[in-house]
C-alpha cells in the first residue's frame, strides 16, 4: 500500500500553477498573432498587388512582427529559469534555419525566381514555428 | 551536481507539482533538477533548501 502511495506521488503529472497560467496565457497571447499572421501571409501571397494593398500588407507585416516580439517577451516573464534556457536553446536552433532559409530566399530573389514577398514571410514564421515546436518537444520528452 | 530531492520530496508526501508550487517554478524545473538534467541557480538551491527546512549542502552535493 505504501509503495503504491510512493508510486502514485511521484508519478503525478498534475501541472503546476506557474504552467497552467502559462498555458492560459499563451493561447489568449497566441490567437491574435496567428491571426494576423494568416492574413499578413494571405494578403503577400497575391502577386498582383495594388498599392494599398501593398501598404495595408507592409502594415500587417510590422503589426505581426511586433506582436511577436511581444509574445515572446510574455512568455520569458513568465518563464522560470529552466524554461528560460530550453526557450534559448531552442530559439538559437530556430534562429538558425532562419538564417539559411532568408540566405535561400535572398538567393533565388537574386536570380529573379518568382514573386518571393511571401516567402520572406514564410520563413519567419516558419522560424517561429521551429522555436516552438523545439519548446515544446523537450518538456514534452522529459514530463 | 547530484541531489536528494526526490528522496526528500517523497519523505514529504509531496508531488512534483506541489514542491514546484511551494518553490515558485514550473513542474518541468523540478523534474529536470531530480533527474539531473538541470542544475538550479543558486537561489532556486537555497529556495528548496529552505522549503525543505535544510541546507543547500545536504540536498546538493558535487559528484
Amino acid at each position: 500500500m505504501e509503495s503504491l502511495l510512493y508510486i502514485s506521488i511521484m508519478t503525478k503529472t498534475a501541472d503546476d500553477r506557474l504552467t497552467s497560467s502559462a498555458r492560459r496565457a499563451s493561447l489568449v497571447d497566441g490567437i491574435p498573432v496567428i491571426t494576423l499572421g494568416g492574413l499578413t501571409l494571405g494578403i503577400g501571397a497575391d502577386p498582383d498587388q495594388s498599392a494599398s494593398i501593398t501598404a495595408v500588407w507592409v502594415a500587417l507585416s510590422a503589426a505581426f512582427t511586433l506582436s511577436i516580439v511581444w509574445v515572446f517577451y510574455r512568455a520569458f516573464r513568465r518563464a522560470d529559469e529552466y524554461q528560460r534556457k530550453i526557450q534559448l536553446e531552442s530559439m538559437a536552433v530556430a534562429f538558425g534555419a532562419v538564417m539559411v532559409g532568408l540566405s535561400v530566399v535572398g538567393l533565388l530573389d537574386a536570380i529573379d525566381v518568382g514573386e518571393l514577398k511571401a516567402h520572406v514571410q514564410m520563413v519567419f514564421i516558419g522560424g517561429v514555428m521551429l522555436w516552438l515546436v523545439l519548446v515544446d518537444l523537450r518538456t514534452r520528452f522529459h514530463r | 551536481v547530484k541531489n536528494r530531492l526526490r528522496e526528500l520530496r517523497a519523505a514529504q508526501g509531496w508531488s512534483q507539482a506541489e514542491l514546484a508550487d511551494r518553490c515558485g517554478v514550473s513542474r518541468q524545473t523540478i523534474n529536470a533538477i531530480e533527474a539531473g538534467r538541470y542544475d538550479p541557480s543558486l537561489p532556486l538551491a537555497f529556495t528548496l533548501a529552505g522549503v525543505f527546512g535544510l541546507s543547500i549542502e545536504s540536498i546538493f552535493s558535487v559528484g
